[in-house]
């Protein structure tokens, strides 16, 4: 008992002394339709391979047309959602749906402000 | 040559004078022993003991004696032994004295000049010395080797003074090296000659060489006054002495003998409250990182940090051989033979050998789907 107390104690002390980290911690999903993009990516990966293999079939000149009609009909079956071409590129921070720069997964107004507070790794103002 | 003139010892007969004249240019020659000793600075305790000039140099006139005399045999006989006289060469010569040792040394020496007095004072009176040393060679029960005896009667033959005498002390000394062997053999009572003779026949090593003269020119004084550097290097040089891995075996410890573990602990798992428990000791005894590297070493060890060199097949690789990922045609053993599917599956296979991405599991994966949705799929297909 004494040393689990003594225990906690140590890491208590050592929890808060050395590195006191300090960030912002995000709980929630900026907007439900951030939400929705990635319910979209969660089920895309689930469905990615079944997708791919169906594909495969349709998209083929060797297998008989009635094959490829059946397999039509089963990849419309699968839920709307696991198809990637419904992901956006959203920025990560704000949800914004447009001027998301890929690299970053940023929107531009973030990546400026971010770039203009130097918090941006290598960035720095064009100058030619 | 000044301590030959002087150690004229009065048991000293003429042989004796015989074999240190010999040994005089026969020291130029030799390799081993009487040079490195004669080379040694003479202290005050050797200066002071005037027979222990003899004493020490006694033995080496013998060695070099015998030495020449080998020397002379092997040129007489060349063809017939020459490795056993080098044999002999080689034993004779590792028969050094050792400096350290020279009040020891002193003892034996005069037991010896005593015996060898009296051997002397038999050997003019009784005229078969030969027959009699036969005699006693047979009473020791072990004849000597016959080549060390040709060798031995060739030295006596070689030199001009008194053969018989010459054969019969060498024949002794050989004897007398012998027993010593022989009862180190067998592990019997323990002389000191034969101690000091064990001793005598070990090369000194130059570490132990080095290490005794710088003890002699280094002395460290305590501030007390008193030396250190001799008594901390005795120990080393005892040990080096008494060689850890010769000798007998005391038997006082035991082997440990590795015995199975068979007593398993009952819970095969760890329970929770035991992951709870390291997972607490490992909290506590983590020390914060003291330097960058310490911390570079924490995330490397979290993944934050990747391992340098870069390994770029990290993820990837699950050991499988380019001939696994290649050669998929033995998978393709569900499906017929002929038709539009084999075609099909066989571009699939030619798709899936080129990919790099996927591991073969991924890849036995896709070729079994298809498998089991062309089963599926089969009563519709026979329709067609």
């Amino acid at each position: 008992m004494a040393a689990s107390a003594l225990g906690w104690a140590l890491r208590a002390a050592r929890q808060v002394l050395p590195l006191p980290r300090t960030w912002q911690v995000r709980s929630y999903y900026v907007d439900w339709r951030m939400l929705r993009d990635v319910k979209r990516r969660k089920l895309a990966y689930e469905y990615a391979d079944e997708r791919l293999r169906i594909n495969a079939i349709r998209k083929n000149t060797i297998l008989p047309k009635e094959l490829q009609e059946v397999a039509d009909k089963e990849i419309a079956n699968l839920p709307r959602d696991s198809c990637p071409v419904r992901i956006r590129n959203r920025c990560v921070l704000t949800s914004r749906p447009r001027g998301v720069k890929r690299r970053w997964r940023l929107s531009r107004i973030v990546f400026r402000h971010f770039a203009d507070h130097a918090q941006m790794s290598g960035i720095q103002r064009a100058m030619w | 040559m000044w301590s030959r003139v002087r150690g004229w010892d009065a048991a000293g007969g003429p042989c004796r004078l015989a074999m240190r004249l010999l040994a005089g240019p026969a020291s130029g020659r030799e390799a081993a022993g009487a040079a490195r000793r004669e080379g040694r600075p003479h202290s005050k305790i050797q200066k002071l003991f005037s027979t222990s000039n003899i004493v020490s140099t006694e033995k080496d006139k013998s060695t070099t004696s015998k030495d020449s005399s080998t020397d002379v045999s092997s040129k007489s006989q060349e063809g017939t032994a020459e490795t056993p006289k080098q044999k002999l060469l080689d034993i004779i010569g590792h028969m050094k004295v050792e400096v350290s040792y020279r009040t020891k040394l002193q003892q034996l020496k005069t037991r010896e000049i005593k015996k060898q007095a009296t051997n002397k004072l038999e050997g003019p009176d009784s005229e078969g010395a030969v027959p009699r040393r036969t005699t006693e060679d047979i009473q020791r029960g072990k004849p000597l080797n016959p080549e060390l005896v040709e060798a031995v009667s060739a030295v006596a033959s070689s030199l001009p003074l008194n053969k018989k005498q010459t054969e019969s002390e060498l024949l002794a000394q050989l004897r007398r090296h012998e027993e010593t062997t022989d009862k180190q053999k067998r592990g019997g009572t323990i002389h000191l000659r034969n101690v000091i003779s064990e001793m005598a026949i070990k090369r000194q090593s130059p570490a132990q060489r080095g290490v005794m003269l710088s003890r002699r020119i280094s002395l460290e004084f305590d501030e007390d006054g008193r030396r250190t550097k001799p008594e901390r290097l005795s120990p080393q040089s005892s040990d080096s002495r008494r060689s850890l891995k010769g000798g007998r075996r005391l038997n006082i410890f035991t082997k440990a003998s590795t015995e199975p573990e068979n007593a398993l602990k009952t819970v095969s798992s760890p329970t929770i409250w035991d992951l709870e428990f390291a997972k607490e000791i490992a909290a506590v005894t983590a020390q914060p990182p003291r330097n960058g590297f310490e911390e570079m070493i924490q995330w490397t060890k979290e993944g934050i940090l990747w391992e340098f060199p870069i390994d770029n097949e990290i993820g990837m690789d699950d050991g499988a051989e380019f001939h696994e990922h290649i050669f998929l045609e033995k998978h393709l053993e569900g499906f017929p033979k002929q038709g539009p599917i084999r075609h099909f599956m066989e571009l699939v296979i030619c798709g899936l050998s080129k990919n790099p991405y996927l591991s073969v599991k991924q890849k036995i994966e896709h070729i079994e789907w298809f498998q089991k949705y062309f089963e599926e799929k089969k009563e519709f297909l026979q329709e067609i």
